[in-house]
């Protein structure tokens, strides 16, 4: 039914005009870089230059999601049913509402990047591509709704990844994490295709419903399912790896301390926003093939399986974070932290109610923007802090509240949002994650709660640390310093925001809410054409 | 007379899976793993095109990720080189164990 070359007409299956808008804002991110290359030829390779042509393909690319926006409004277009590009990719509310926070951040972080490095920087045309590529790439994760367009989209992700973590060619520790990254993304990729070409194998296709669909058929017919639970373990590393999920993590704390600290603000959002979003909406398609919410029951290993890897991924990121000197290096571990508590709420998903999925969801949605502005603003302060004083290590904090109110305040704003104390953001992501997981009122659901909560409270020391070396540490010899006024500005607006979206939950919930229906409520409707291993070969071999 | 099935071709690409993860697990040489990487996805594809030439039908799925894999393991490549070429003018080695500034 999916298949690429299958249908008799290719041109009837889909409409190539309304598909093509709904991809438009990743065509305006391929034009974008295009317009980098020829840029340098055409005026020059000078950073003004770049990145007034970056922030007009920004702009570009962002209008042209909201326009999809307001098309895929309605039920009839969006989600999985009407599958556009033969069901290779999805534009539904959550793929392309994903869309456009990724561009308001990447604007964030080219703003940052040009404050900082882009002052002994010459190569601002390969930055800009490699970031432009890298967002492409999470752009096409979070609409994928096959596992080959997901293997693709991840690779998409990664390879930029790689080579912008080791910009800098002078930098020996850049080039060190830049390998280390590379290589364990590179294992990881190869065993996802592994898996891919086993599921292949097993289920006659690649398309996400198709694979949910025979899961969920086989698991009711009592028929042994280790080899497809094999495959799409396979299939998981690849996406734990984007996450950082342990035992995938090893990789971060390098990657994002070697990294310029732009790039390290890049990818500690963007690129485990873009992994937990491809989980949610796998994880959402199994849950949509169990026929009744009777059967959900099925699938509780999965969620097991889900929610102690998120539990363990947000135990080892805060402990590992504990002794930390490099302020970078420590949020790099409270990422690997925060990734943990997002993907519990996806392992609510698998719950005998809609609501629960829904609650799980939306939870999860909340978390990756609050987390977008908390970790922007963690990282601005810390970047320019750094640049002053030459180290990002955490002695470069003292007193800083004194040297430079205007960035310690946000600082300590966004720190508390971190822990999630009122009445900061932080505070209600956690808080509705806390709420998904108890609503569901399993053993699971409220293992995580306890676990949540006790990290919550072992966080709240690392993170006090800084909060306490800005305050109380006499900052002495150290004078006071200015910082540029687009980086106050930015890291200020964070920090507003975080404090506006603490008071307008409510309104706030309900936007998100709406746009995680299109996952949850999806209707499988696809039959499943899988022919049995014996008798395919029989007829092969005749 | 020994007929080739599928069987054989699955034979082929899980010897090429547990070449390339023992390449990967047991080299210290980032050109080493690497090349345990491109095992394993040549593994993938001979999987891919096998099962799409015995049980694909008139589908094609198979034959175009093959394709697609290919050109992934490409890409990935010269990425990968460029970083070893960059990391072996900074620290004049390409071995993983002695790329450890980064720790803790």
């Amino acid at each position: 039914m999916n298949s690429l070359l299958g249908q008799t007409n290719l041109w009837e299956a889909f409409d190539v005009g309304r598909d093509l808008f709904l991809f438009s804002p990743m065509i305006a991110m391929v034009c974008t870089m295009l317009l980098i290359v020829a840029c340098p030829i055409v005026i020059g390779r000078g950073t003004r230059t770049i990145s007034v042509a970056a922030s007009f393909g920004i702009a570009v690319t962002f209008f042209l999601a909201w326009r999809v926006m307001g098309t895929v409004g309605d039920a009839a277009v969006s989600g999985f049913s009407a599958e556009p590009f033969l069901g290779l990719l999805v534009a539904d509310k959550l793929s392309v509402g994903f869309q456009l926070l990724l561009m308001v951040f990447l604007a964030g972080v080219s703003l940052l990047w040009l404050m900082g490095s882009a002052r002994t920087e010459r190569n601002a045309p390969e930055f800009f591509i490699l970031l432009i590529g890298s967002a492409l790439g999470m752009s096409l994760m979070v609409s994928s709704a096959n596992l080959l367009t997901m293997v693709i989209a991840i690779e998409m992700a990664s390879i930029p990844s790689y080579a912008i973590v080791g910009f800098d060619k002078r930098d020996r520790v850049g080039a060190e994490a830049s390998l280390k990254y590379m290589i364990f993304g590179a294992v990881c990729a190869a065993i996802m295709l592994y898996g891919t070409s086993l599921v292949y194998g097993l289920v006659g296709s690649l398309s996400m419903t198709e694979i949910a669909a025979f899961t969920v058929a086989q698991m009711s017919g009592g028929a042994n399912v280790t080899l497809l639970g094999v495959a799409l373990s396979c299939v998981f590393v690849g996406i734990a790896f984007k996450i950082s999920a342990v035992p995938f993590h090893f990789w971060c704390p390098d990657a994002f301390q070697g990294a310029k600290i732009e790039v390290t603000t890049w990818l500690s959002v963007a690129s485990k926003a873009a992994g937990l979003v491809m989980l949610a909406r796998f994880m959402s398609m199994m849950c949509a093939a169990v026929p009744s919410e009777l059967n959900m029951n099925l699938l509780t290993p999965l969620a097991w399986v889900i929610g102690v890897l998120a539990a363990v991924t947000a135990t080892v990121g805060n402990f590992a974070a504990y002794k930390q000197q490099s302020v970078k290096r420590m949020l790099a571990y409270s990422s690997i932290a925060h990734a943990g508590y997002m993907m519990m709420a996806t392992a609510v998903f698998i719950h005998p109610s809609a609501s629960g999925a829904g609650a799980g969801m939306s939870a999860m949605l909340m978390y990756i923007v609050i987390y977008m502005f908390m970790n922007l603003c963690a990282f601005g302060v810390t970047a320019m802090v750094s640049w002053e004083a030459g180290t990002d290590d955490i002695e470069g904090f003292n007193g800083l509240i004194r040297r430079s109110p205007l960035l310690a305040v946000p600082m300590v704003i966004a720190l508390m949002s971190l822990i999630g104390m009122p009445p900061m953001a932080g505070f209600i992501g956690k808080w509705w994650i806390l709420v998904a997981l108890g609503q569901t009122g399993t053993l699971l659901g409220w293992s995580l709660v306890v676990v949540a909560s006790v990290n919550t409270l072992i966080s709240l020391y690392y993170y006090m640390r800084i909060v306490v070396q800005m305050g109380i540490r006499d900052s002495g010899r150290r004078p006071a310093f200015s910082s540029p006024l687009s980086g106050l500005a930015l890291v200020n607006v964070c920090a507003v925001v975080l404090l506006v979206l603490f008071f307008a939950a409510g309104p706030f919930k309900e936007r998100v809410a709406g746009f995680s229906t299109s996952l949850y409520s999806v209707t499988v409707t696809s039959p499943v054409s899988h022919e049995s291993l014996a008798v395919a070969d029989q007829e092969a071999g005749q | 007379m020994l007929t080739i099935g599928l069987t054989h071709y699955l034979i082929v690409a899980v010897v090429l899976f547990c070449a390339g993860l023992y390449t990967m697990m047991t080299k210290r040489n980032a050109i080493g793993i690497l090349i345990g990487v491109e095992l394993v996805l040549n593994s993938a594809t001979v999987n891919l095109v096998a099962f799409d030439r015995y049980l694909g039908g008139q589908k094609l799925d198979g034959q175009i990720t093959a394709l697609f894999v290919i050109v992934l393991a490409a890409a990935e490549a010269a990425i990968a080189v460029g970083i070893c070429i960059n990391v072996y003018s900074n620290l004049g080695t390409v071995d993983v164990d002695r790329a450890s500034r980064l720790q803790g």
